[in-house]
């Protein structure tokens, strides 16, 4: 039986579709089999980050409607084996599945796939409660900034009503401007939402036109630090690695200094 | 000059520590689930039932929600008494 990990954020444009993307190619790289569930139902995305979107006949709703079997709504991934896409309907309503069937849906698909990806529509509504219906754990992402982790926070309460463990990725961190105050830290993040982090993605270009190329950066040839975020955090979803800090590739002298209280945390 | 040396060390630590402290107060509200005009009618209940008993300036009593961690988000009535 595989694993159904909702990523969400409350807010949008936060990275929740990046994050889903990059993570699923990052899990079918280290050779496991992975489905993508876009549960954004009327405003589909994740088939464009995925540049999946020319290859789409049916989706999740005429699924869950009768309409065809999983297999024929399913999109192989041609460019990485185990990597497949369930795209969402752009054409109907939130309204069109309920928790019921979205559970029984992502249940079928554990059956048969390591790992089931849900990408969660922003907002608290109905949508969010369909992509959270069949999930066994969640990641929120946010950024380091004020209305992400508000909205975030809110999130995290849902969760935890539902018994949902919950894990966090901070996103579009820039070393730089924490360096100089100007950002919360992925520390502060974690203090405020009282997360157990999975892991910091830095601010990178290479997200932008990966996603103008319709190409995961995990999935680009060359290694963007962006990716090597994702891939660390694919290794802790897997529970490769379980230390944060060695996973972000954190020095060995700089954890010693931070335990030590010698260098910020 | 002087004011160079100020952006380096004083001013460039702000805006984190805004964030920071806007943060805790927000959340604290949105988790006790008290807006703006739930929180004015509780602080006049308030105000009331202290007026029953002791002397106040209703208008003097304040309310702060604070969070102190994710499970713990504290109530606190401050309200100066009359001198007699």
């Amino acid at each position: 039986m595989g694993r159904a990990i909702v990523i969400t954020s409350g807010k949008g444009g936060v990275g929740k579709t990046t994050t889903a993307a990059n993570l699923g190619a990052s899990l079918a790289q280290r050779g496991h089999s992975v489905v993508l569930v876009d549960a954004d139902i009327g405003l589909r995305n994740l088939d464009v980050v995925m540049g999946l979107e020319n290859r789409i006949v049916y989706h999740l709703v005429d699924i869950v409607r009768g309409r065809c079997t999983a297999q024929k709504a399913l999109i192989r991934d041609r460019r990485i084996d185990n990597l497949y896409l369930l795209p969402s309907s752009q054409s109907d309503e939130k309204e069109s599945v309920s928790p019921d069937e979205m559970r029984d849906l992502v249940r079928a698909l554990k059956g048969a796939y390591d790992y089931v990806l849900i990408d969660c529509p922003a907002g608290i509504e109905q949508g969010f409660r369909n992509a959270v219906a069949g999930a066994d754990e969640a990641i929120v992402v946010a950024t380091p900034e004020v209305s992400s982790i508000r909205d975030a926070d809110r999130v995290v309460g849902l969760l935890a009503a539902e018994d949902i463990p919950t894990r966090l990725i901070c996103n579009r961190i820039s070393a730089e401007m924490v360096k100089r105050g100007d950002m919360l830290s992925q520390d502060d993040v974690i203090e405020i939402l009282s997360l157990e982090l999975l892991g910091a993605v830095p601010l990178d270009d290479a997200i932008v036109s990966s996603t103008n190329k319709g190409m995961p950066a995990t999935l680009a040839g060359a290694r963007s630090a962006a990716a090597r975020a994702y891939e660390n955090i694919a290794s802790r979803v897997t529970g490769e690695i379980d230390d944060v800090a060695v996973a972000q590739g954190i020095g060995f002298f700089a954890r010693i200094g931070r335990a030590l209280g010698l260098s910020p945390a | 000059m002087w004011n160079e040396i100020k952006g380096l060390f004083g001013a460039r630590r702000a805006s984190r520590e805004e964030a920071k402290g806007r943060l805790h107060l927000v959340l604290a509200h949105d988790r006790a689930g008290l807006d703006g005009s739930r929180l004015q009618d509780l602080r006049g209940e308030i105000a009331a039932v202290i007026a029953r008993y002791v002397e106040i300036d209703p208008e003097s009593v304040e309310l702060d929600v604070e969070r102190v961690s994710r499970d713990d988000t504290h109530l606190r009535v401050s309200s100066p008494l009359r001198a007699r």
